[in-house]
């Protein structure tokens, strides 16, 4: 009974247009979306790309020529440098074609026409290679054989000091942020799915449940089912969302992103546990309680901060223990945790904490379903 | 007590202040059809619900099969094929895989279970429909869908809760002669209307409700018999002077008379020639009429003279 059930959940669910649409065609048209309006702002203004300079050499310094090109051959240069002449150097300063210009002559200095951080980084850079220049000249004085080889390392270590630092293997730009709560955003539709086992199963709640009911199934069997069907659906929807994500719109989830799929799926089972328990605590219409569980999944994720950047701070400051059981912010901090620590510790506690949250929602679900009598149909 | 297939005791079910059922009692013997007749909001639909354990009630007992029915009684709903008022189908499943869902929740053996499905497609006369989602059928087609997933696992109880509203004359007749095929076959039939035509066509025996409350039951030609009217004349006619509308009530057997609308219409209990001796008085006066009939009493004037309201809104 139980296959027979299920085999039909699953038929059922794969045709309903409103699982299609806000289980797999929203996150892929809204993630498209995402890539195209952040993508492009990424460039320009987060990543860490290299940063132009010209380079006027007013006198020939072989060390310094031989760091520029070493760090221009490495895997993420900072540095793109032109060697060319004063007059032709000022012009592409003035056209913002360059953010400075590097004199190299006994003394080497540096002329930069706006400040920021890019010049910051170029200052930074000239001085670290004063720096160790002083002790490459000093340690080649003492061992001239090895000339060469201090050279290399004055240009490893000058690039280093110059680089992006993540602080995880993952990829915790601001932007990939918005794609985790994207992903949540869909965990949370999963409440949907959740709400018609409940509607399939309650006689007060549709005819369809009534019919159900009459039938000779045991109604423990037959919402199991049920919600085995519903979890199944949920997790291929999850699937195809994080798939598409990473390897269709190439959203970069770092190497974690074999840790993302299986969050994203228990985040979906959470979804449609609370859409079973919220389901079956009124007795409104498919259509209202559609749009109220909507509705509440939306306010869920604003206060966890899916739709506002600081909401989840104030929720925090004001009721912090709110934070813990709202699920959208559990599943975002799921990611959250997967993205800025290097270790797992909070990423497991955040697992834990959903899964959970969907046992208590199943089974209150259970226990308000479990009514075999209605006072009114 | 052998043959009584559900036997209702003292059915009390109150909704707040109001009383949807009021100590109800039915006994349907099998093989029967039984129709359950009232007006809408009269408590048909609260009986069907509190029989098979929806719903429920505040006081009484129901019996199925000779055993007390709850919600657990997995033994008894197994032989009950229940028809729903509303259509109760999933718009995602294709018509053969509606009937095969619901089929299955009776029937484990998955050969079995195919041979039924066929014999009830077949029966229903979807055959051509079976790969159809039910959003597209037609209000008729849907309806049979809706019997069929009802009826596909072979019950020896059948419960029709107006399985014929919103459907077109062709697809009710055809409705009505499955439902007596079915009774036929074996099965005990409940069915509720508010159709008397309906119910007269197919039923065994019929119990009129109003208010919850059980006001006659008994066989069509019984129910009749309860009351005073035994013929209804109606004579298309502009005018007819008081005088003569008088001598006309006066006649013997005649008990009531009403001039409305251009008609005459002569209400006789009992007594033979009752046409002839109006016409004659009309003759008399020289009183110009148009078309003539008689009617015999229908259930509607039966729940008329009973409950002193007619058993239809005009409108329906």
């Amino acid at each position: 009974m139980f296959m027979h059930i299920l085999k039909y959940e699953l038929k059922n669910g794969l045709r309903t247009k409103d699982l299609i649409i806000w289980l797999i065609l929203f996150p892929i048209i809204l993630g498209t979306c995402f890539k195209i309006a952040f993508g492009s702002i990424y460039e320009k203004t987060e990543k860490f790309s290299s940063i132009p300079v010209a380079i006027v050499e007013e006198s020939e310094n072989a060390a310094f020529r031989q760091v520029i090109e070493g760090i221009e051959k490495s895997d993420e240069p900072f540095l793109k440098a032109s060697f060319t002449d004063k007059e032709k150097a000022e012009k592409m300063l003035d056209d913002g074609k360059v953010e400075g210009i590097i004199f190299t002559s006994d003394n080497i200095s540096l002329t930069v026409k706006e400040k920021g951080i890019r010049e910051t980084m170029l200052k930074s850079f000239i001085e670290q290679y004063k720096v160790r220049e002083k002790i490459a000249m000093d340690a080649i004085n003492t061992a001239p054989e090895k000339a060469q080889e201090v050279i290399a390392s004055l240009t490893s270590e000058t690039a280093s000091s110059c680089r992006d630092i993540p602080l995880t293997q993952g990829n915790p730009d601001m932007y990939i942020q918005y794609f985790y709560n994207l992903i949540a955003m869909v965990a949370m539709f999963g409440c949907i799915t959740g709400m018609h086992i409940t509607m399939q199963n309650q006689a007060n709640l549709s005819p369809l449940g009534a019919r159900n009911n009459c039938s000779p199934v045991q109604k423990s069997i037959s919402i199991l089912a049920c919600l085995t069907g519903s979890f199944i659906l949920e997790t291929i929807c999850m699937v195809i969302c994080v798939s598409y994500l990473a390897f269709v719109l190439k959203v970069d989830f770092g190497d974690r992103l074999w840790l993302v799929y299986p969050s994203a799926i228990l985040g979906g089972i959470t979804g449609v546990s609370f859409g079973f328990f919220v389901g079956s605590l009124t007795h409104i219409g498919e259509k209202a309680k559609s749009a109220l569980l909507v509705s509440i999944s939306m306010l869920l994720c604003f206060c966890s901060g899916l739709m506002v950047g600081n909401m989840k701070a104030i929720i925090a400051a004001r009721i912090p223990w709110f934070n813990n059981i709202n699920p959208a912010a559990v599943i975002a901090d799921c990611f959250y945790c997967l993205n800025i620590y290097e270790d797992y510790d909070r990423f497991i506690t955040k697992l834990i904490t959903m899964a959970v949250i969907s046992v208590m929602f199943i089974v209150l679900g259970f226990v308000t379903s479990r009514r075999k009598k209605y006072a009114s149909i | 007590m052998e043959n009584t297939v559900i036997k209702i005791n003292n059915l009390v079910k109150r909704y707040g202040d109001l009383i949807a059922l009021d100590h109800l009692d039915l006994e349907i013997k099998q093989g029967e059809i039984f129709g359950l007749l009232g007006p809408n909001g009269s408590g048909k639909t609260t009986t069907i619900n509190c029989l098979l354990s929806l719903l429920a009630f505040d006081k009484g007992d129901i019996e199925i099969f000779g055993k007390k029915m709850t919600p657990v009684s997995y033994d008894i709903k197994k032989d009950i094929g229940v028809i729903m008022q509303n259509v109760t189908v999933f718009d995602e499943l294709t018509v053969y895989e509606n009937i095969d869902y619901f089929c299955g929740l009776y029937i484990k053996d998955k050969a079995k279970r195919r041979e039924y499905v066929e014999e009830a497609i077949k029966f229903v006369e979807l055959g051509d429909f079976r790969k159809f989602y039910p959003k597209k059928l037609s209000g008729g087609l849907l309806r049979r869908l809706n019997i069929a997933c009802g009826i596909a696992h072979k019950p020896k109880l059948i419960i029709l809760d107006e399985p014929t509203v919103a459907v077109d004359p062709q697809s009710r007749n055809r409705i009505l002669e499955g439902i007596q095929e079915l009774n036929r076959n074996g099965a005990t039939v409940i069915y509720t209307s508010h159709y008397m035509e309906e119910v007269e066509q197919i039923c065994t025996r019929i119990a009129i409700m109003d208010k919850g409350r059980k006001v006659a039951e008994g066989t069509k030609d019984e129910l009749k018999r309860m009351i005073k009217n035994t013929e209804t004349i109606t004579i298309e006619i502009l005018d007819v002077p008081d005088n003569i509308v008088k001598e006309i009530a006066s006649l013997p057997h005649v008990y009531d008379t009403d001039l409305s609308n251009g008609k005459l219409t002569v209400y006789c209990s009992g007594g033979k020639h009752n046409l002839i001796r109006v016409l004659e008085v009309l003759q008399k006066n020289e009183l110009s009429f148009g078309r003539v009939y008689t009617e015999l009493p229908t259930l509607n004037d039966v729940f008329l003279e009973i409950t002193g309201k007619a058993l239809r809104d005009k409108e329906e």
